[in-house]
């Protein structure tokens, strides 16, 4: 064990006893406080579980979360084995189009739905100027619209943990099935699916702690009941009453031990069941069917389906973005550029921001993910595997969990919150694992042999990492650096903590826009405006390599 | 009537062909070896008659019943018996389970299931460990698995992909002789591929050796070896000397007379005496253990040449002595103790009746 290692080993892991461990165990220390006295105890706790209005609100959140892996889990295991098993022409359009969703904003979606899909949204009217019907269907307000926009952001999600699934089975799994006189549907249940389990079930467990997450959406479409939404509440509205706000930091506190723990449980279980098969040549791409004329129907309809309902989220948010005073009309008649005039030239700021918080949050990524990917992966330091799951479990914290802890951490005794630096930081330890992930595989892709022979040849391990390494990792690493750069760019549920008049980011502005004046318009541009950009990155990572499927996803498939 | 026919079956994969056109047959209760290097379409052939690849062209006819000619039946419906190269013994099923999934999916009564599915473990030496999970046996028990699944229906006939390529050198002898009295005891029709000779020898009653998509030689394994049909079959069964020449002249008794390379004459036999037409140019092959070596000349007169001892290879139990004749390598077996070492010199006697013309 190298001295270097070492220094650098601990370099890092006081970045994170800094920005993570720190923050999170005041945070914890805060749900024991006692408000009234200044003590200590359990108060705070039982106050919460004996009060019925909290108790509800844990229970929905819990319902809220079967509710949403149960709709992607139906909508993506056919999704995920037709794009994973058919040879079908333009899969990866598809592909890319109903993937889209894990990169655009949940609260786009939200927001785009609520317009097409409200009381007197577009659907409403064009089915009653149709005569069809009377008075206008509820598609959208209440727990059905949640689990639907909820689900729809996290399909992607559980598509590509499956389909990585269905892709990685060893072919001959399936085929000693037929062998043995499995019919197709059999085979599929008995063998294809029990195989998969370990995959879909990385990917379902992120699913499931995301309602514990998104306190947004439920704001939206008017709910308050779930457990992070009333912890923002109490929280940011109700910061002088004692109570709410020992509720909020207690409802924060008991999200964030359920998604570690039920995180820790599936990884665990995953870890156990890695079912790899023995063969020495299994192609790249699995098994793949071409499918029979019915399938194929059946195969297109069901992708176009679900890409007419992604796609809406830009078109709607495009068409209210260009117009104005789009109330009680299927489509806008009042066409104007004011939105973005309004965005541009009022506040250029929000802009600025976004690019500047996002921006300065990725360079502390790359200076923290390049060396913690080359610590976990090259070397035997100690702690290097804490290190990899600390770093890991942030996958499973709730954003709310971060920001509230900046919230109280950096306030009195390290003043880091009056500073706009507060808010790149509270981003870079919320997206950690996106970069990290993204080194570590192409690390891990990069064969160490070859590593080897430029230090046999006498170059230092510094000459080696940047002669070497550095240019054979660059393509991940670019890729893992646009995708943090998305990720942070549409931060919210952290930074809507921390901001200050000043601090605005396009997020926060479209949340204020859409809360305090009902400006529907001027969020939607913006909103538009970050499907844009999001879209232009993407664009960019596709074209360098591996499509959006790796961007998302890492190589590897998990 | 063969119990398998395969006639005129054709496979491509994209532009390549796999499997150009062969033809063969399979005896009831027979061991037949597809035998050739990788790539040669042995696995592809194998999978066609399982239904897990659907040929072109061709039919492909089990127990009389057609399974492909115009139409095709699913592996699901074949009733054949198979061992995959990686076992494909499902991880997330116990060891039990995996054994009689096949049965269960014909919907025999659970007494029935239970019974037979004891009797195959027992059969492959795995009693009592059924209630195991497959990552909890080593490599050998994970075969022995995939071959009680294959046999628990008992099957009208056995597949065997390379079954025993993952296993390490000691158990992949053992498992040879097991596998093969096994099928024999059950009477099994089977098919085994592989690319091992030395395996094909000792598990086959007839092997078919393929090349590049088409079969070059079906025979015995003795027959394989003493009379290989073409030069491909001979330089991949074995060692073999390929000494190359023309021919001059015709013998009666099946011989002719060969003009090598090294410029003497040289004495063989030759399988079909029309294609022996003088002009020809051919080689004249030899076994390196088929060599004789004399430190004198000895009295023969045809068939001896003079050398020099250029490398010599220990071996262990022999030693190779690659002997340059007027310029040609040649390579002789000879045993441990032959004390002769590098630049000394030899007379060797290819005796014409171990010396065959390839073309």
């Amino acid at each position: 064990m190298s001295r270097g290692n070492l220094f650098l080993a601990t370099l890092l892991w006081l970045v994170i006893a800094l920005l993570v461990i720190y923050p999170l165990s005041i945070l914890v220390l805060e749900s024991f406080k006692i408000a009234k006295t200044g003590g200590w105890g359990l108060n705070n706790y039982l106050e919460f579980f004996q009060d019925a209005y909290y108790l509800k609100t844990f229970g929905n959140t819990l319902v809220l979360s079967v509710l949403v892996l149960l709709t992607s889990t139906l909508f993506g295991v056919p999704l995920a084995y037709i794009l994973a098993r058919y040879r079908l022409r333009g899969k990866t359009v598809f592909t890319a189009l109903i993937l889209l969703p894990i990169v655009l904003p949940a609260y786009a979606g939200a927001f785009a739905f609520v317009i097409f899909f409200g009381k007197y949204g577009t659907l409403n009217l064009l089915l009653m100027e149709a005569g069809l019907i009377q008075t206008p269907i509820n598609f959208i307000f209440g727990l059905h619209g949640l689990v639907f926009i909820q689900a729809l952001h996290m399909l992607p999600f559980i598509v590509l943990s499956l389909s990585a699934g269905f892709t990685n089975i060893d072919p001959s799994f399936e085929e000693a099935a037929e062998v043995e006189g499995a019919g197709d549907f059999w085979r599929f249940l008995t063998v294809t699916l029990p195989l998969c389990t370990p995959s879909y079930l990385a990917g379902a467990v992120i699913v499931f702690l995301w309602p514990f997450t998104d306190w947004l959406t439920p704001l939206i479409l008017g709910k308050v009941d779930y457990l992070p939404s009333i912890a923002y509440i109490n929280i940011a509205y109700h910061f002088t009453d004692m109570h709410r706000k020992y509720m909020g930091i207690v409802a924060v506190v008991v999200s964030s031990v359920v998604c570690i723990s039920l995180f820790l449980l599936s990884r665990r279980w995953v870890e156990k069941k890695k079912y790899t098969g023995l063969s020495k040549g299994t192609t790249l791409e699995g098994r793949v069917i071409d499918p029979g004329a019915l399938m194929k129907l059946s195969a297109y309809s069901y992708m176009f389906f679900i890409t007419i309902i992604v796609v809406l989220i830009p078109a709607v948010l495009g068409l209210a973005a260009f117009s104005r005073r789009w109330v009680f009309e299927p489509f806008p008649t009042y066409w104007t550029l004011d939105n973005f005039r309004m965005i541009f030239l009022e506040t250029p700021a929000l802009i600025y921001n976004s690019f500047l918080f996002s921006g300065v949050a990725l360079l502390f990524g790359i200076a923290f993910g390049l060396p913690a990917a080359y610590l976990i992966v090259r070397t035997q330091v100690r702690g290097k595997d804490a290190l990899d799951f600390v770093i890991t479990l942030m996958l499973a914290f709730p954003g709310i969990a971060v920001g509230v802890s900046y919230l109280l951490a950096f306030w009195k005794d390290i003043p880091l919150a009056t500073h706009w630096i507060i808010m790149p930081l509270s981003l870079f330890a919320r997206r950690l694992p996106y970069f990290l992930r993204m080194a570590h595989s192409s690390y891990l892709q990069l064969d160490i042999s070859l590593e080897e022979a430029s230090e046999v040849s006498g170059a230092g391990k510094l000459r080696t990492f940047i002669n070497i390494s550095l240019p054979l990792l660059l393509k991940g690493v670019f890729i893992g650096v646009v995708m943090f750069f998305i990720m942070a760019f549409q931060e919210i549920t952290t930074a809507i903590f921390l901001y200050r008049g000043g601090w605005e980011t396009l997020p926060i502005g479209i949340y204020l826009n859409w809360h305090r004046g009902m400006e529907f318009g001027i969020a939607a541009s913006m909103a538009f405006l970050m499907v844009v950009i999001t879209f232009i990155l993407l664009l960019i990572i596709s074209k360098i390599g591996g499509g959006i499927l790796k961007a998302a996803w890492g190589p590897g498939g998990r | 009537m063969a119990f398998i026919e395969i006639k005129n079956l054709f496979k491509r994969f994209k532009k390549v062909v796999a499997v150009n056109r062969i033809r063969l047959e399979v005896k009831e209760g027979e061991i037949l070896t597809l035998l050739g290097p990788s790539g040669c379409g042995k696995t592809t052939t194998l999978r066609c008659v399982a239904g897990l690849e659907r040929p072109e062209e061709g039919d492909i006819v089990i127990d009389g019943k057609p399974m492909f000619s115009q139409g095709f039946v699913q592996p699901s419906k074949r009733g054949i018996g198979m061992v995959f190269q990686n076992y494909a013994v499902w991880p997330h099923m116990k060891v039990f389970d995996n054994i009689v999934y096949g049965l269960r999916i014909q919907r025999i009564p659970r007494q029935s299931v239970q019974e037979r599915g004891e009797q195959v473990l027992e059969l492959v030496g795995l009693a009592g460990m059924g209630e195991r999970y497959p990552n909890q046996l080593s490599g050998g028990q994970q075969q022995r698995v995939a071959l009680a699944r294959a046999l628990v229906r008992n099957p009208k006939v056995l597949l065997l992909d390379e079954p025993l390529s993952n296993l390490d050198a000691k158990l992949r002898e053992k498992m040879r002789f097991e596998i093969k009295s096994l099928v024999r005891r059950m009477g099994l029709t089977s098919v085994y591929v592989t690319h091992d000779q030395a395996e094909a020898m000792v598990i086959s009653d007839r092997i078919v050796v393929m090349d590049s998509g088409n079969v070059a030689q079906i025979d015995t394994p003795q027959e394989i070896y003493q009379k290989p049909a073409n030069r491909f079959v001979a330089d991949f069964i074995g060692a073999m000397n390929f000494i190359s020449g023309e021919i001059v002249q015709a013998l009666p008794n099946e011989g002719v007379y060969v003009r090598t390379e090294f410029g003497e004459r040289m004495q063989c036999k030759v399988a079909d005496i029309t294609e022996a037409a003088p002009g020809k140019k051919v080689y004249a092959s030899i076994r390196p253990e088929d060599i004789e070596i004399f430190t004198e000349r000895p009295q023969a007169k045809e068939n001896l040449f003079k050398g020099t001892i250029a490398h010599k290879a220990y071996l262990g139990n022999f030693l190779y002595f690659f002997v340059n004749v007027n310029g040609a390598m040649i390579r002789i077996q000879v045993p441990h103790y032959v004390p002769q070492e590098e630049g000394q010199e030899l007379y060797l006697y290819l005796n014409p009746e171990k010396c065959t013309v390839l073309f």
